[in-house]
């Protein structure tokens, strides 16, 4: 998942950047609303965070001409005026969710992650097809039931795929999306944690949960099993 | 107008003023009156007495043997025949010696008065033995006797006063029934003319106190040319105080956000560290820090302005905005929200605290219900409001509820800022004269009631 990161003290934006850049989310940051507001509108982009005290273009007119240009993302509101007032402010110009200075980084993950799955057509934080159940909150896969071990990555891809279940994700867009931009690029490491992914969760080729379409990319093929559907 | 003495205030005064000048101009004129009423009824009097004594003297004639005079017994005044009728008559020769004496003056004993000079009148008052008052005229005259001589004599008139001091008592009666009739009648037009005149300054002080609830935004300009200079001073008063109010809560702003990003760098920063003392520390103080902003940065809007910010806030619009909000924060839980705001109930105050107390409440009651939130507004006392939200979650236990309400406190440290969000509700409807009670909901869960003055 590719986030936007717009925050104009250079400290907390690279620190928020970095952790986030850990958890296995593709990172692009600007440091003024201008720049911002480019990047939200011509880069490829999952979730923006925005703050909302901004240079040159305030956060609040950011996320209103975001939403007049048809861009529909979650956004996350950084705000430091905690007073309802502006919360209400915020959420009314096209924000989704809300954080207050001084947050916890938790904080922040946990919502961008609801916000995330949200947006993907989940209305909880387990995410179920068929015999498959991803749990977001504890970032763990099981299958009928049994937990399957992952690596951060691999558990990157899964999640991205079943939050779009049903929809095809270009192997470019796979990439671009969970590599930071500075990762190197090598399309066969797709290829390969695909492999591995369907080895870990379907030993015996009997469930088929990803779906390779020749030259378009891969799909979550399970069926969803709840009425999250938006 | 409530409380003020009489003196303290400017009806009162006047209608006191006025009153003290009546009382002593009519009282003069009254003085005035009753004296020329007195000496006109005196000489009134004089001038019977001088009539009674001619008659005496016209019906005088001297006796058989000239040596004295009498008078008929019938004489053309009957009352000097009627005993006791008032009017006495009475000759007396130049010895002093009782010649003739009224049948009217049987049984009563007139005093002598001194015999005046020769051919002189004499006015005196007497008073008999019973305190009668009489008003007495003697006249001597030498009378010419048939045989030549000149007789002394002595005629003497006195006719009662009674009459006379109850004419003056029945006047006097009038004319201070009079005058106090006009008094009243004048003090009540003087009132009437007085509030007349007041009115713009009722008016004044109606409009301020509309201001203060929020009624009105500023002094009218339909006053009296006198009062045009205090109506646009308090309205540049006003002016000023809104945006002072303003420029305040602008600065408090501005200083709680540019400190809230160092602290959010310095958490975000200390995040990136591996677990220590260290960390731990500054952690507990950044927590420290950030509880002092948020409570001691927001104070209500109505700490600031003291009465002159107030304005009627459009609550439906607000709560729609705030619902919706609320609404996509809790996707994922989709509480039914059910707001019921009662018709005239109006929030006089400043926007933001209205948005903070409900903000706040709503918040807490989407965040532990199980599905529905009721809002509830009724109007209270005339310009107050009593405004509940309920939920169906778990409820506020009743031995937390005080210590809830109490600063910083929080319930559950997983749902971050439950607790202050409650210190704020409270510090805010207290700075409106309310209250906040924290009670157990017919949904199940804790219902929270704000009042406001």
């Amino acid at each position: 998942m590719r986030l936007l990161v717009i925050e104009d003290d250079e400290t907390l934006r690279e620190s928020l950047c970095r952790q986030l850049a850990e958890q296995g989310f593709g990172v692009e940051r600007a440091g003024n609303g201008r720049e911002g507001l480019y990047f939200a509108l011509e880069y490829p982009v999952d979730l923006a965070i925005v703050d909302l005290g901004l240079p040159e273009i305030s956060g609040l007119d950011l996320i209103r001409e975001l939403r007049e240009k048809g861009k529909t993302y979650p956004v996350l509101v950084l705000t430091a005026r905690d007073r309802w007032q502006d919360k209400v402010d915020g959420l009314a110009a096209g924000a989704d969710d809300y954080v207050v200075k001084p947050f916890h980084f938790e904080e922040v993950l946990a919502r961008v992650n609801a916000l995330l799955r949200r947006s993907g057509g989940w209305a909880s934080s387990t995410l179920s097809a068929g015999p498959v159940t991803l749990d977001t909150a504890r970032q763990e896969l099981s299958v009928e039931g049994k937990v399957i071990e992952l690596t951060g990555f691999e558990y990157r891809i899964i999640e991205h795929l079943m939050m779009r279940a049903g929809e095809v994700i270009s192997k470019s867009e796979l990439t671009d999306r969970l590599y930071d931009q500075d990762f190197e690029r090598d399309s066969n490491v797709i290829e390969v944690f695909i492999g591995r992914l369907r080895k870990k969760m379907d030993p015996e080729n009997r469930i088929k949960p990803i779906e390779t379409l020749r030259g378009r990319g891969y799909r979550f093929a399970l069926e969803r099993s709840q009425s999250g559907q938006q | 107008m409530s409380g003020p003495a009489a003196g303290s205030s400017l009806s009162g005064r006047l209608l006191l003023s006025v009153s003290l000048l009546l009382l002593f101009f009519f009282g003069a004129t009254i003085v005035v009156l009753d004296v020329a009423f007195r000496e006109t009824g005196e000489q009134a009097q004089r001038h019977i007495l001088d009539g009674h004594l001619m008659s005496l003297l016209a019906a005088a004639e001297p006796d058989g043997d000239g040596a004295s005079l009498h008078l008929p017994p019938d004489l053309p005044e009957p009352r000097f025949g009627n005993p006791g009728s008032g009017l006495y008559g009475e000759l007396r020769d130049a010895r002093g010696n009782v010649v003739w004496r009224s049948r009217s003056a049987i049984g009563v004993n007139l005093p002598h008065t001194a015999p005046p000079i020769q051919g002189s009148s004499h006015y005196a008052e007497i008073s008999l033995g019973d305190g009668t008052e009489l008003m007495a005229l003697s006249l001597s005259v030498a009378w010419e006797m048939p045989s030549g001589d000149l007789a002394p004599h002595t005629f003497s008139v006195a006719e009662s006063l009674d009459a006379y001091y109850a004419q003056i008592a029945a006047f006097r009666r009038q004319l201070l029934g009079w005058f106090a009739a006009v008094a009243i009648v004048m003090l009540f037009s003087i009132s009437l003319v007085l509030r007349q005149l007041l009115r713009p300054l009722r008016q004044i002080e109606r409009e301020i106190t509309e201001i203060e609830e929020g009624r009105r935004q500023a002094l009218s300009e339909q006053l009296p040319s006198e009062l045009h200079g205090v109506a646009r001073n308090v309205n540049l008063l006003i002016g000023n105080e809104r945006a002072r109010s303003e420029r305040y809560m602008h600065t408090l702003d501005n200083l709680a956000h540019s400190l809230k990003t160092p602290l959010a760098a310095v958490r975000s920063v200390m995040n990136e560290h591996p677990e220590s003392e260290l960390k731990k520390r500054v952690e507990t103080q950044v927590e420290r820090m950030n509880d002092i902003v948020r409570y001691q940065l927001r104070k209500p809007a109505s700490y600031a302005s003291e009465g002159f910010g107030l304005t009627a806030v459009a609550i439906q619009k607000e709560l729609k905005r705030l619902v919706e909000g609320l609404l996509k924060v809790y996707k994922d839980k989709s509480p039914h929200i059910a707001v019921d705001v009662a018709d005239g109930a109006v929030f006089r105050g400043d926007r933001g605290d209205f948005l903070e107390l409900a903000g706040n409440l709503l918040d807490n009651a989407c965040k532990w219900c199980r599905s529905r939130v009721e809002l509830t507004m009724r109007p209270c006392s005339s310009t107050g409001i009593e405004l509940t939200v309920a939920d169906d979650g778990p409820g506020i236990p009743e031995e937390m509820a005080g210590i809830l309400l109490e600063r910083g406190m929080r319930l559950d440290e997983s749902a971050p800022g439950h607790g202050i969000g409650l210190a704020v509700v409270r510090d805010i409807a207290a700075s409106y004269g309310g209250d906040v009670r924290i009670a157990k909901s017919p949904l199940g869960g804790a219902e929270v009631t704000v009042t406001t003055a």
